[in-house]
């Protein structure tokens, strides 16, 4: 038998669990080994040392006293409760916020679009070219080049230009 | 009344019932909060908190293991937060002031106890600073006694993982000591 072997069992021993074969085998090894026969005395001293010589009892009145730590943990339990409900309610609102956010978000009214151009001329029935005539149909040429100026500045706001 | 009654009663909130219970598995439990804390306080505290948790928990025990395996699994966890949070504040603590002092032996000198107490004292703090598993699976064996099935089924390990863990752990424990399992005499020498 090896250590390596005869250490196995020397811990198997400290549980009592070899049989007495392998007892007698470790025993047979440890007469003839000192490194391992001061290995299980190490076992052994260790083993009764971290053992404790006696296990104290509970303090007295255990029972009454875990009873009345259970009455007190039940007392507070509604306040546990409001706190669980109060949880709820927060996780709830907040999940109705998104929800009503969202819905905001996807169906808000749509702000007219501005018309172009081609389409006021052709919805709205507006003549680009009256604008054209009516400078071209002024007479003074100083009224016509400040019709002009005023056009060119490109406020889409007639009423707000220059008229002679 | 058997605890099959006593446990169904108990999940249904009766707080006496459980109280039954409680006498009836508080050494126990205390035991192995003793074992873990070597405090008489602390391990008071820590097997009221067990049973606590295991009244509040109560409702989902299915009876797949016995009621004292279930006890003893929720028992050995809470004991786990216990000494996390209680590592920085041992690793403070002198091996003087760790545990409660031991019955002296009746023919044994003022001094031989003295000295043995001591020892004990070393042995413990070397256990205190083992890797959480070995210390666990070493204070349910070598402290509290539990069987190699018991322990098993507290654990959820199969027994040979028990016992291949165990090995390793009084092998660690004792190289743990090496250095002072050497030295003859003194206070700390074993």
């Amino acid at each position: 038998m090896d250590c390596k072997k005869a250490e196995w069992l020397l811990l198997q021993s400290l549980d009592e669990r070899p049989g007495p074969e392998e007892a007698a085998l470790l025993n047979g090894h440890l007469e003839g080994c000192p490194s391992c026969r001061r290995k299980a005395e190490e076992y052994r001293t260790i083993a009764r040392l971290v053992r404790p010589q006696t296990v104290p009892e509970p303090l007295p009145y255990f029972r009454e006293r875990f009873l009345a730590r259970l009455r007190e943990n039940e007392k507070s339990s509604p306040a546990l409760a409001w706190v669980k409900w109060a949880h709820g309610a927060v996780a709830l609102s907040l999940a109705a916020f998104l929800f009503f956010g969202a819905g905001i978000l996807l169906f808000q009214p749509q702000e007219p679009r501005e018309l172009s151009r081609t389409e006021r001329f052709v919805l709205q029935d507006e003549n680009p070219l009256g604008e054209a005539g009516n400078i071209l149909d002024q007479k003074k040429a100083e009224d016509r080049n400040m019709m002009l100026i005023f056009a060119s500045v490109g406020d889409p706001e007639v009423s707000r230009r220059y008229r002679p | 009344m058997d605890e099959k009654e006593l446990i169904q009663r108990s999940q249904s909130g009766d707080g006496e019932a459980f109280g039954v219970l409680v006498e009836r598995y508080k050494g126990k439990v205390f035991s192995l909060a003793y074992g873990f804390s070597r405090d008489r306080t602390a391990a008071d505290d820590l097997a009221q908190e067990v049973f606590i948790k295991a009244f509040y928990s109560l409702p989902r025990f299915k009876a797949e293991s016995g009621f004292g395996t279930w006890l003893y699994r929720i028992a050995v966890n809470h004991a786990k937060d216990f000494l996390r949070k209680n590592r920085r504040r041992q690793k403070d603590v002198s091996i003087q002031d760790v545990g409660e002092p031991a019955l002296a032996a009746p023919n044994a000198s003022p001094e031989e106890n003295r000295i043995e107490e001591g020892r004990r004292n070393v042995v413990r703090e070397a256990l205190a600073r083992l890797p959480e598993k070995y210390r666990v699976i070493l204070t349910l064996r070598d402290i509290d006694g539990l069987s190699y099935e018991d322990i098993s089924g507290i654990l959820k390990l199969s027994p040979g993982t028990v016992d291949s863990r165990l090995h390793r752990a009084r092998r660690k424990l004792r190289e743990t000591l090496a250095g002072r399992l050497g030295r003859q005499g003194g206070d700390d020498g074993l």
